[in-house]
């Protein structure tokens, strides 16, 4: 026991009254220890307890649940792989005969994004919107899982090559492919004709270009098709060839042609586009000069301009064609040498003429260069019509059908279709169940490009390896492994082109070279050669084109879209609600008509004002009946100015069967049919309108005049700017005299301060003189971003959410087609420095980054819009519903009443499509708005690179994603704040040409344009308008000038 | 000689039938004591079925996203901000009879104040739904609160108008609250007195706080009535002003004008006053109380619509001027857009033009302004026509600013938009006829302050008086007093 001190007696004795004084020392409780608060129903901890699990509770239950999706570690890290780092692989775009160099870029196993392969001598980076697309068709719902025999799964791949080894048996086989350029395929194809004796190999493409190759023959005794150097022709002369976007190999053409339309101011000069054609085209919307003609004339025309280059009378053309084709005559003939005649005629007689020109006018040699021909495509027609026949005739027993679809695009169909049925063995190596798969009775689909090996050789020498960039995801097999087992060779299809370019390149280090850098091509370009012209065949042909019979009172024209092309990726949703270039309209086709024929036809006057505003907005159409002899078809019709009166135009591409895939439902129709022996012109047609019958077109754009805006888009002639090159400079200058001038005009544009923007300041720069409009850029963006596809139905609701669009204008008089003029401008968040945007946003959900890009969190955004309504150039868009299965609310897109989600949209939230997203970018939820962020996981990943590096940031760190695609380099990026950038460069250089859009509001964008120069006499619609700015009649006139739609 | 005269001949009596008190609380209180009405459940049935269909309009925006309305990328407000905008307008004119009326002491507010301040209250609670659920997350709707949070903090965004209607709106009707409810406690205690059943005393018990009339009560419910005023008076201006700048300080051509807050101000309390008159009129017949909601309180009403309506015009004939005198060509093109009969929304601006400009100019006429029906036609007519002013402002700007790329098409509301607006109809008038069974739709004790000098027995004791000289009158009493 120990010690115990006391202190007093009291405490010593412990009295009671002691015991009373010290309970009584601290008189008042502690009110919570009272008796009456302890004993309460609910105690103070208690009720501390209840609201601590009351908030909880609460906050979880505000804080709707999201769904969970497990993420699975990695157990055994594979070796190279860094989570979250992406890999680039070198490969090769293929589809159908189209070939383009790309890099593949692959995150944690997948491909997510295409990029042009920079090392290309003749792309140079550059890509197209389906090369773009082309990585969602990777992960298309519809591809065909598993080989098939009888539309039923086989068990596996031997046991389907024993199928066919019984099915076949060794006679003799045809292999119906497209165009093929790989060395390898070619000698495996090769081989495997020589184990199955009597074989052959048909080489098929969808749009024919066989009266090219047909005419070369006859002219130059060589069937091949030469390559057009645009870069090097002053004046183009393009026949109805859509050569920046459907014709032969548009990527490489935009990038020579880009080259000659670039201004640089210190040596104004730029190449001289004519074109000739029945249709507005999209390579027709960038040409300086348009004529057009029925197509029934186009042989005419091309005689008409060897007349006249020829020195002889020209006629048989109406007076205005008359007067072009005289004047470029003359323009050909001082341009001797560096002028280039082309035509997308499949009529032999036409192209021996036009061979004729280009030799008279002496391009060939020089433009056209037999040195280099283009190996893409080879497919005759003759060979498919024999082809045909044998099949009908019962004389072929085997046919292997590989990426060919003659059953949809074949202009005799039906007659395909029953020939087929007299095929004993037939084999598809279709990668989806097409029209043609579909009555087929043994299918092994093969690998997509993208998983599979393999090389291309669009010319001599220019070689673009293929790599696999992710294992199989179905049970397919790559064609060349098929064939090689099936004419018994051991070799996989993988060490057999090992094998075959270890020994071309002389090494392993030569092969994995060639992997590494995806393109081989010859060190010095070949001379351009010349090929002597046999005359004698153009009299010939000069005769045979005046007995083409005159055209009915209408005719037709079949064109390819820029954006969707032949109709291989018509299951694509990117590319179907990408807008066409030049209508403007997503996921149908329809028929293209003139306002004269409008007003025939139709009822509708665009030229009234009130009729035209409601065509305009209006999706529904009305709908035309045509007929070309007994085939007919039900297409709603889009006025479009530039057309030719008397001429409609249809897109082919679409009209997919059911089974090719969900996004192909209801798109369009066939129009393959009316292309009678390949020609895509057609020069009689009935066409009729169905009374009380509509359907609705859904358009990215309806209004399509710029209403003399000339703060929106600046043109000019060059003859002009040559004159002043100067002349917007002054303009702007003089119109922010007010508020500073140019100079001063972000300082006291605003009484607000003025801070300065050190560090990095992203700016873009957009040359309007080498846009073309095709849309690599728009695809890019969406690929990139996530940018989410909202089907027909919602577009239809302008509730598109295109990040990037482009904008198109006409001006010129509706009733003259040749006077329309278009110009092209790609619109995307413009960065502002002072951004209308951010201020009248209540929680601060987008603000500006001290790199200038005004930014948005989507976390943050509660959805009031203001924004977007105060935005000027309309980019922001919002989520209107949930498009892409990012929200919290299970079951929300089964609207009943009032819109409709696709099913292209639940297509694109199948969880197959799902792994083309990019992990670096939010997919946005309902409700919150969303738009360009410059791309700025890139930015971060390029600043971070040179950081690690030590290095200051380069151009090459960060580039955005339509800049990259752009085959044309029209978008420039860049630190705008480094001198010696390329957007800084720009700028300087271009001084005369760069304006701001809207720049008087005081935005202060960051995005520039440069103007677009147009080497012609005359700029339809601006210059009235311009003069009479700032009054009604200025508008007016504008407007009254283009009241085209659609 | 000259005649004795307290009161200008003009000034009609306020309250008429020669009411005394006892009939005056009698006459009041008699629609809560009573069952209700056939009529009366009839209309509440349809109030709550209206607000049952917009009940379930939200929800389907809520549940669907904001598609659910036929906006688009250029149109990103529609009915939801126009009916927003009304609704605030329509909630203008209590608070000014309330506050700005009693500063300047006019008695006739009386009549009216209280049924005017009620739809204040229920206009604003309307109104308020609009910009709630409009928002794309409607459940992340408390981050427009500038509170302490973990998220950073991040604070608001004190520069955007959005956040300056959401404490204007905020403040308005919690002082708008607090107004009708000080000025219904005597009231309210009055009819707890009456109560015969238990719970009704229970209930006017709770809601008298306790009212028992005695002076020092009396003196604290006039401070704090003209402490309130003082505070109402210039949130009737601010509140649509701030409206207004949703608009004004944006860079949208059409919206982008400086007139906005006076313009908004005079629409609003336009638009009030119309819409006090549609409701005055129906529940001064229903209800029997022709007497305290006399044609003077209407003729004065219908003085003030005459006056903002011809306020408004010339707003509206100020901003057509500046569109063309201004020269720049944006506006000029927006303006053209509402004038040009050719373009696809000037019906739209001519029936502004029309229901508010020229209709209300036939209240010069004294016959008109005292015309019953024709009064109560006018004022559905105003209102109708400040509907359309709403959507023409909003709709028929953005339909086609900048960039003619993105002009878009003919903007029809889809059944949601129509369901959301009718179902504030439903809430509104549920709530106006739970108030008029509930509450006393007249300020009796207000009345009765009045009721001396202003009713009519008081009138006409005093018509004797008055017809006498001033000599006679002063012989007649200087006797009484030995002066």
């Amino acid at each position: 026991m120990s010690k115990k001190y006391w202190q007093n007696f009291g405490e010593l004795n412990n009295s009671a009254a002691f015991q009373q004084q010290a309970k009584d020392e601290f008189r008042e409780e502690l009110p919570f220890e009272g008796e009456a608060l302890s004993d309460a129903k609910t105690p103070r901890r208690d009720f501390l307890k209840y609201v601590g699990f009351s908030t909880a509770a609460a906050a979880i239950a505000a804080g709707c649940e999201v769904p969970l999706k497990k993420v699975i570690p990695y157990v055994n890290k594979p070796q190279d792989l860094v989570p979250g780092v992406s890999d680039y692989y070198a490969s090769t775009y293929v589809s159908g005969s189209d070939v383009v160099p790309i890099v593949a870029k692959v995150r944690d196993g997948r491909p997510i994004k295409i990029e042009g392969n920079e090392l290309s001598a003749l792309t140079g980076g550059g890509t197209s919107a389906r090369v773009q697309a082309s990585v969602l068709d990777l992960y298309d719902t519809a591809r065909l899982r598993y080989p098939m025999a009888d539309g039923k799964e086989v068990s596996s791949l031997e046991a389907f090559d024993k199928m066919i080894a019984g099915a076949i048996g060794g006679t003799a086989v045809v292999l119906l492919t497209p165009t093929i350029t790989s060395r390898t395929t070619l000698k495996i194809i090769a081989e495997f004709i020589g184990k199955y004796p009597g074989s052959r190999h048909v080489q098929y493409d969808g749009i024919s270009y066989s009266a090219l190759l047909d005419a070369n023959i006859a002219s130059f005794g060589k069937r091949v098709i030469p390559s057009y150097q645009f870069d090097k022709a002053k004046v183009i002369v393009s026949l109805g060839a859509d050569f920046l976007g459907s014709w032969l190999n548009p990527v490489e053409f935009q990038r020579g042609y880009a080259k000659l339309r670039k201004i640089d101011e210190k040596n104004i000069s730029m190449s001289k586009h004519y074109q000739f054609e029945s249709v507005l085209s999209m390579t027709g919307a960038n040409a300086d000069e348009r004529f057009t003609h029925k197509p029934s004339e186009s042989g005419a025309v091309a005689a008409a301009l060897l007349n006249a280059v020829t020195g002889k009378e020209v006629s048989g053309v109406s007076d205005k064609v008359k007067k072009g084709i005289v004047k470029v005559a003359k323009d050909l003939l001082d341009n001797k040498g560096s002028g280039l005649v082309i035509s997308s005629s499949n009529n032999k007689n036409i192209q021996v003429i036009v061979n004729a020109i280009n030799d008279a006018t002496g391009a060939n040699g020089s433009t056209v260069n037999w040195s280099l021909p283009l190996l893409n495509k080879q497919g005759l027609d003759s060979e498919m019509a024999t082809l045909v026949a044998d099949m009908d005739g019962g004389r072929v027993s085997s046919l292997l059908i590989y990426d060919v679809n003659p059953a949809y695009d074949y202009f005799d169909a039906d007659k395909f279709k029953a020939a087929l049925k007299k095929v004993k063995t037939v084999v598809s190596f279709n990668e989806r169940m097409d029209e043609t798969t579909e009555l087929v009775k043994y299918i092994l689909p093969a690998h997509h490009y993208l998983e599979s090996w393999g090389d291309t050789e669009i010319k001599p020498g220019h070689i673009s390896m293929m790599q696999p960039t992710i294992n199989p995801l179905f049970k397919t097999r790559q064609l060349q492994d098929t064939l090689l087992k099936w004419s018994g060779n051991p070799l996989g299809y993988h060490d057999y082109f090992k094998d075959y370019w270890v020994t071309t390149l002389g090494g392993e280090d030569g092969y994995n070279n060639a992997m590494m850098n995806g393109v081989l091509q010859p060190e010095t370009a070949a001379a351009v050669t010349a090929v002597s012209l046999a005359a004698d065949k153009v009299a010939e042909a000069v005769g045979s084109i005046s007995s083409i019979k005159k055209g009915g009172k209408y005719e037709l024209v079949l064109y390819q879209k820029p954006v969707l092309g032949d109709g291989r990726q018509a299951n694509n949703p990117w590319l179907l609600e990408t807008p066409d270039p030049v209508t403007r309209a997503t996921w149908d086709n329809y028929v293209i008509m003139s306002p004269a024929l409008g007003k025939e036809l139709l009822g509708v006057d665009i030229a009234d004002r009130r009729q035209s505003d409601t065509f305009e907005v209006n999706p529904d159409k009305p709908v035309v009946k045509v007929k070309v002899g007994s085939r007919e078809v039900l297409l709603p019709a889009l006025i479009i100015p530039g057309v030719e009166t008397n001429t409609i135009a249809i897109a082919v591409g679409y009209g997919r069967n059911v089974k090719s895939g969900r996004a192909t439902v209801g798109a369009g129709k066939n129009v393959y049919q009316f292309a009678l022996g390949g020609d895509m012109n057609v020069s009689d047609v009935a066409i009729e309108l169905v009374a009380g019958e509509k359907y609705k077109v859904a358009q990215g754009q309806t209004h399509s005049s710029y209403e003399g805006r000339v703060e929106v888009v600046k043109e000019m002639k060059l003859e002009d700017f040559k004159k002043n090159p100067t002349e917007i400079l002054q303009e702007r200058d003089k119109e922010l005299k007010p508020w500073g001038g140019l100079e001063n005009f972000s300082k006291e544009g605003s009484p607000y301060p003025y801070y300065d923007k050190p560090g990095i300041k992203w700016g873009m720069s957009i040359d309007l003189n080498s846009c073309f409009g095709c849309g690599a850029c728009v695809v890019a963006c969406t690929a990139e971003n996530n940018v989410a596809v909202v089907g027909k139905s919602e577009v239809l609701r302008f509730h598109d959410m295109a990040w990037l669009r482009i904008d198109r204008y006409f001006s010129g008089n509706p009733a003259d087609p040749d006077s329309i003029q278009t110009i092209f401008q790609p619109m995307l968040c413009q960065h502002c420095d002072n951004a209308p945007c951010e201020n009248v946003c209540p929680v601060a959900a987008t603000n500006h980054s001290s790199e200038g890009l005004n930014q948005m969190t989507y976390n943050r955004c509660i959805g009031t819009r203001y924004c977007a309504n105060n935005c000027p150039y309309k980019v922001r868009r919002f989520n209107w519903a949930d498009y892409t299965g990012a929200d919290s609310f299970p079951h929300n897109q089964d609207q009943q009443l009032v819109g409709h989600l696709d099913d292209s949209v639940h297509m694109m939230n199948d969880d197959l499509t799902r792994m083309v997203l990019n992990p670096d970018v939010t997919v946005r939820s309902r409700g919150v708005i969303e738009k360009c962020s410059f791309c700025v996981q890139r930015l971060q990943e390029g600043k971070l690179k040179a950081k690690k590096e030590n290095r200051t940031l380069t151009d090459k760190d960060a580039k955005t994603a339509c800049q990259q695609a752009c085959a044309a380099d029209s978008i420039v990026f860049g630190n705008v704040n480094n001198k010696d950038s390329q957007i800084s460069t720009v700028r300087r250089e271009n001084q005369g040409r760069l304006f701001y859009a809207l720049e008087q509001l005081h935005v202060l964008p960051n995005v520039n344009y440069l103007a677009k120069i147009r080497n012609s006499d005359m700029l339809t619609g601006v210059k009235e308008a311009h003069e009479e700015h700032g009054t009604e009649e200025g508008h007016g006139t504008e407007k009254k000038a283009a009241k085209e739609h659609a | 000689m000259s005649l004795l005269r307290y009161e200008s001949q003009v000034r009609e009596p306020l309250v008429t039938g020669a009411k005394t008190y006892h009939q005056v609380t009698e006459d009041i209180i008699r629609p809560i004591e009573m069952n209700p009405t056939r009529l009366w459940y009839i209309g509440f049935i349809i109030s709550v079925a209206l607000l049952c269909f917009g009940i379930f309009s939200v929800t389907m925006e809520v549940m669907y996203g904001v598609g659910q309305w036929n906006l688009g990328k250029t149109i990103g407000w529609g009915w939801d901000i126009t009916n927003f905008v009304w609704w605030v307008g329509i909630g203008h004119a209590g608070t000014l009879i309330s506050a700005i009326l009693l500063l300047f002491r006019q008695g006739w507010r009386t009549g009216v104040n209280r049924a005017a301040e009620a739809m204040t209250i229920f206009a604003v609670m309307c109104a308020g739904q609009f910009p709630i659920w409009h928002m794309g997350r409607v459940w992340m709707a408390f981050f427009v609160m500038p509170y302490p949070n973990t998220r950073g903090p991040v604070w608001v965004n004190f520069n955007s108008p959005l956040l300056w209607d959401v404490f204007a709106i905020s403040t308005y009707f919690t002082v708008s609250l607090l107004f009708w409810y000080a000025g219904l406690l005597p009231d309210l205690a009055t009819v707890r007195d009456r109560a015969k059943l238990k719970w009704r005393k229970m209930m006017y018990g709770v809601l008298s706080f306790g009212w028992t009339g005695s002076t020092k009560h009396w003196q604290r419910h006039e401070s704090l009535s003209l402490v309130l005023a003082g505070l109402s008076t210039p949130l009737v201006l601010s509140v649509h002003t701030i409206v207004s700048f949703d608009f004004a300080t944006s860079i949208v051509p059409g919206w982008h004008t400086t007139i906005f807050p006076p313009y908004f101000v005079a629409g609003a309390v336009f638009s009030g006053f119309a819409m006090v008159q549609t409701l005055l009129l129906i529940t001064r017949k229903v209800l029997k109380l022709e007497d305290y909601i006399t044609l003077e309180h209407i003729e004065v009403m219908n003085k003030v619509i005459v006056l903002t309506g011809s306020i408004v015009g010339v707003a509206y004939i100020t901003e057509l001027f500046i569109s063309w005198y201004g020269q720049n060509p944006y506006e000029a093109a927006a303006f053209r857009n509402r004038w040009d009969l050719t373009t696809p929304y000037a019906w739209s601006y001519y029936i502004m033009m029309g229901c508010n400009v020229l209709s209300p100019q036939f209240f010069w006429f004294k016959k008109l302004r005292r015309n019953l029906l024709f009064t109560f036609f006018m004022s559905i007519l105003v209102n109708v026509g400040m509907w359309f002013e709403r959507f023409v402002i909003i709709v028929t700007s953005i339909y086609r600013d900048y960039l003619p790329s993105s002009w878009s098409t003919y903007y029809s509301p889809s059944i949601y938009e129509v369901g959301f607006y009718l179902g504030t109809f439903g809430l509104f008038f549920t709530c106006y006829f739970l108030f008029s069974k509930f509450f006393p739709v007249i300020a009796l004790a207000e009345i009765k302050h009045i009721l001396k000098k202003n009713g009519e027995s008081y009138k006409n004791n005093m018509a004797g008086i008055e017809k006498e000289p001033v000599e006679e009158f002063a012989h007649e009493h200087a006797h009484d007093h030995g002066v």
